[in-house]
């Protein structure tokens, strides 16, 4: 047998990977509502915004993300929801 | 008059020719320089397509102007911005409280490669001759 720490019938272990902040971790890498493609990797498919506890931002980033996104929907660069997305 | 420094970005109706966008452009540099402004940029995208239809259009043609103005022609420009035809949206924002031209130019010195180099650089064989000398 296995070391009974490490056997299947033992509590179940959780894996939980520190997320970072991807703009504190790259500090060159700026929240910008013009920069749509990076933008996007923080909205759902549907448009809305991911929150914090998923994608791993810190609070300032996140405020100014936020911010980022309504302007980019706003000139029509990011959708406001995916019913009005262009199919072509 | 205090300066401080703006951006704005638009966008135009995918219908415009060339010489009307770049007459809008022009017309947009105008109101600030008469204001006692200055142009810092001016980035024409190409037509890209919309996460959105907005006056029915799926494309259209975004503008980045980047610039040192005084608020009283912001509103100048937020006016004319409005009045016309082919905009079909825009937002101002604010980059920074103060504008200080020489520093930005420096900092873009800095950036980018010297202009001869940009120049080379549309000449792709030229360009990569120099670079393999170097």
């Amino acid at each position: 047998m296995q070391n009974p720490r490490n056997n299947r019938t033992g509590r179940r272990r959780i894996y939980i990977r520190r997320k970072v902040c991807r703009f504190c971790a790259d500090k060159s890498l700026a929240i910008d509502y013009k920069d749509h493609r990076t933008l996007r990797h923080f909205i759902t498919e549907r448009g809305k915004i991911l929150p914090r506890r998923i994608t791993g931002t810190c609070a300032k980033h996140q405020r100014r993300l936020t911010t980022a996104i309504k302007q980019a929907r706003i000139m029509a660069l990011l959708p406001f929801t995916s019913g009005h997305i262009l199919k072509d | 008059m205090k300066l401080r420094h703006y951006e704005t970005f638009y966008l135009l109706h995918p219908d415009l020719s060339d010489e009307e966008r770049t007459a809008i452009s022009e017309k947009l540099q105008q109101i600030i320089i008469s204001g006692h402004g200055e142009i810092v940029k001016i980035d024409p995208w190409p037509l890209q397509k919309l996460a959105y239809r907005v006056q029915k259009q799926p494309q259209g043609y975004y503008v980045l102007m980047e610039y040192g103005a005084s608020a009283e022609s912001i509103s100048e420009l937020t006016r004319r911005l409005r009045l016309d035809e082919g905009v079909m949206k825009f937002v101002t924002t604010k980059t920074n409280n103060e504008f200080d031209a020489e520093a930005l130019a420096k900092a873009r010195d800095e950036s980018a490669p010297p202009a001869e180099i940009v120049e080379e650089a549309l000449d792709s064989t030229q360009s990569t001759e120099k670079r393999e000398e170097e």
